[in-house]
């Protein structure tokens, strides 16, 4: 997993796998470094090949944790693989998250 | 992690097991998702099996029981061209498989894992069990034509479809349950009539049993019921008869038995046993039934008491485990039967103990023909007896053989051991000694060779059956004014007057009748002295305890003659006394044996009291 700082933007990539085992140290890992001048939080979900219940629950908590933040922060997933969409889809959850294709 | 990939007659099954630990899973899934790949199945297919995989190992770990997390979760994959079967076992409590899947709150963490799995798999079933449950899902596949093309509205179109299915799959599982509940109560009433004509209880419970297997779509039964008090596990029914099983030992229990049966007996659980279960190859009913069977044992109880096993099973582990619905009609035959074993016993009990009772009133009915019915009084000499039986029949007795105006001939005699055989034995040896009496009078004034006899004629029958008899007999001549008494082992007899306190102890040589076939014996004579009292007893009467455990003994059976002759007791007054003491000294206590005692008294009149 990658994670930069671009201006106000917090950005996360090559995040191969978001399941059971991982979600947990990816969610404590991102809200630990979450600085309270962030406007935004880009996900990149491209080389994501693998989410599931408890990964799609820590991605549910991440934009939580956004949101409370003073004003809001805004969450993004970027280029979601076809596999993830599809999870999202069934959940829903395409409807709450905002999902940016490039 | 183990792989055991394998091939079976339907479809290609792929099987794996891993640890209860959330990071293991997804290399066992991505294991399982490249077997599925090799058997052809699409992206999306393949995706679907993986994730809901994941899901049902991640809930098996994440709910298991503390005892759950020691022990594997096991995947197996079932692939065949038209679906692909998923079986997710866990050992957690258990939870009943929602019949509609909602999604949670959009800002809910968790709850999505089964919404995940029902929305990617056409069928979802939970069957839970004891410590094990098994998730099984099924996919079915698309033709390889339309794979491609399928795009989100097609998605939401398997959906409905897959919903479609779903509902009919409920709807043609109430209908079975509604047809196999009524099948259930039609077989137990056609029973319930056939009781009363079976002609035992093993064709009653295997017709019964049967009728369970076709209900449930079972293969095989076992149908074990308590003997011998609690002893063993006896085989009643068995559904191929073919199949022999030993009876199980349960107490004392064996140190160590690998059976199911008698686990299920000894914990009062009901067992289940499978291609991984508790049943291991040394098993007496794994070489009967098979190591590929899967099934349960379920323990019989009638309130408290075990009454036996019922093992019911599959005898292929391909097939299906039992469901929650089959498990109930099984528990409700299992409960029925064990009622009608119970009946069954009792009833046998009933005939049993009217049987016992009937042969004890024979024996009763023997004994009491033994006893005269009259004793016979020679001028003022007066007789009077009394025996009394530890059972209902016993092998004491007492007889008076009346030979002429002046003579006649007292028997006194205990066979060896207690019940219906001993008072056959009473019976025979009183016939005997009449019947050689009766022949040659003369004999009745030689005991001893009466006695030698007697002996000759019944030791055989005796020595056969481990049986032998003390006894007494003396000759009383009244006339001559003398006893001649000969003894075959018996306790010796109490001679004395009213008119000296000295009390005469009578044993003549002998050995009990029934132990050498050319025994002698030997008479001694004793003169009848004025106001005499003889008293002859069997051993009941001496070895009678008390509460304490206290001997009656032969010195206050001693002590008692002499005060009854300071008293100048008659035979009757001798009697009474006797009886109520021993009574009183054995108080509480049950009599533990036979007792009987035969009076000589010369009641004269003219004797000042």
């Amino acid at each position: 997993m990658k994670i930069k700082f671009q201006k106000d933007t917090l950005h996360i990539s090559e995040v191969k796998e978001l399941g059971a085992a991982s979600s947990g140290s990816f969610r404590d890992e991102v809200r630990a470094i979450l600085p309270t001048d962030l406007k935004t939080i880009e996900i990149d979900l491209s080389q994501t090949v693998f989410l599931d219940s408890c990964g799609l629950g820590a991605l549910v908590m991440l934009y939580k944790t956004a949101c409370a933040k003073n004003g809001g922060i805004k969450m993004r997933l970027l280029n979601p693989t076809p596999a993830v969409q599809q999870i999202f889809e069934l959940t829903r959850m395409h409807l709450i998250f905002e999902i940016v294709r490039a | 992690m183990t792989l055991t990939p394998q091939v079976l007659a339907r479809g290609t099954t792929f099987q794996s097991s891993l640890p209860c630990d959330l990071k293991e899973v997804r290399r066992a899934t991505t294991t399982a998702a490249g077997f599925l790949a090799d058997e052809g199945l699409s992206k999306e297919e393949l995706t679907a099996c993986e994730l809901a995989l994941v899901e049902a190992c991640n809930n098996a770990i994440q709910y298991a029981s503390d005892e759950g997390q020691m022990k594997p979760v096991e995947i197996a994959v079932t692939c065949d061209p038209a679906k692909v079967e998923l079986r997710v076992s866990d050992h957690t409590p258990g939870f009943r498989l929602p019949d509609r899947m909602s999604l949670p709150e959009p800002d809910s963490e968790r709850g999505r894992g089964l919404f995940l799995i029902h929305s990617l798999m056409d069928q979802v079933n939970y069957f839970r069990s004891d410590g094990k449950n098994t998730l099984v899902l099924h996919l079915i596949r698309t033709s390889q034509t339309n794979r491609s093309c399928r795009t989100n509205r097609q998605l939401d179109l398997t959906q409905a479809n897959s919903r479609l299915v779903e509902s009919e799959q409920t709807m043609r599982n109430m209908a079975k349950e509604l047809c196999f509940r009524s099948e259930s109560l039609a077989a137990i009433f056609r029973c319930s009539a056939e009781l009363g004509h079976a002609n035992s209880m093993e064709n009653f419970s295997e017709g019964l049993l049967h009728d369970l297997l076709d209900i449930i779509f079972a293969d095989w039964f076992v149908l074990r019921v308590v003997r011998q008090n609690g002893v063993r596990l006896a085989v009643l029914a068995i559904s191929e008869p073919v199949m022999e099983l030993e009876p199980l030992l349960i107490s004392p229990a064996p140190d160590s038995i690998h059976s199911v049966e008698f686990k299920a007996a000894i914990s009062g659980k009901d067992v289940y046993f499978g291609r991984d279960g508790p049943m291991t190859a040394d098993d007496p009913l794994s070489a009967v039934i098979g190591m590929d069977s899967h099934g349960l044992v379920l323990p019989l109880f009638m309130g408290e008491a075990l009454t036996g096993t019922l093992t019911i099973g599959k005898a292929n582990s391909l097939q299906a485990p039992f469901t929650a619905t089959q498990l109930q009609v099984v528990r409700i035959f299992a409960d029925y039967l064990a009622i009608q074993i119970v009946n069954a016993k009792f009833q046998e009990e009933r005939i049993t103990q009217r049987l016992v009772f009937h042969e004890m009133e024979i024996a009763k009915n023997i004994q009491r023909a033994l006893l005269p019915k009259s004793l016979p009084a020679l001028r003022n000499f007066k007789l009077a007896g009394f025996c009394e039986s530890a059972r209902e029949v016993g092998g004491d007795f007492y007889d008076v053989l009346s030979l002429s105006a002046d003579t006649l001939l007292l028997i006194v005699a205990d066979v060896m051991g207690k019940g219906v055989p001993a008072a056959m034995f009473a019976a025979v040896f009183a016939a005997t000694v009449r019947g050689l009496v009766l022949a040659s009078p003369d004999w009745a004034r030689q005991p001893s060779l009466l006695l030698s006899r007697v002996n000759r004629q019944m030791a055989g029958e005796l020595s056969d059956v481990d049986m032998f008899i003390t006894a007494q007999l003396v000759f009383v001549d009244v006339a001559k004014r003398e006893l001649v008494a000969a003894s075959a082992g018996h306790c010796p007899m109490l001679v004395g007057t009213v008119h000296k306190t000295e009390v005469l102890t009578v044993s003549p040589e002998g050995i009990p009748l029934g132990i050498l076939s050319d025994a002698t014996f030997t008479d001694e004579i004793i003169a009848l002295e004025k106001d005499c009292r003889v008293l002859l007893y069997t051993d009941g009467l001496t070895e009678a305890r008390d509460a304490q455990g206290q001997f009656f003994g032969q010195e206050r059976l001693a002590s008692l003659f002499k005060q009854s002759l300071a008293s100048n007791q008659t035979a009757e007054e001798l009697k009474k006394h006797l009886t109520r003491e021993s009574r009183r000294f054995k108080s509480d206590t049950m009599l533990h044996d036979d007792q009987a005692f035969l009076i000589l008294a010369e009641e004269s009149g003219d004797v000042e009291s």
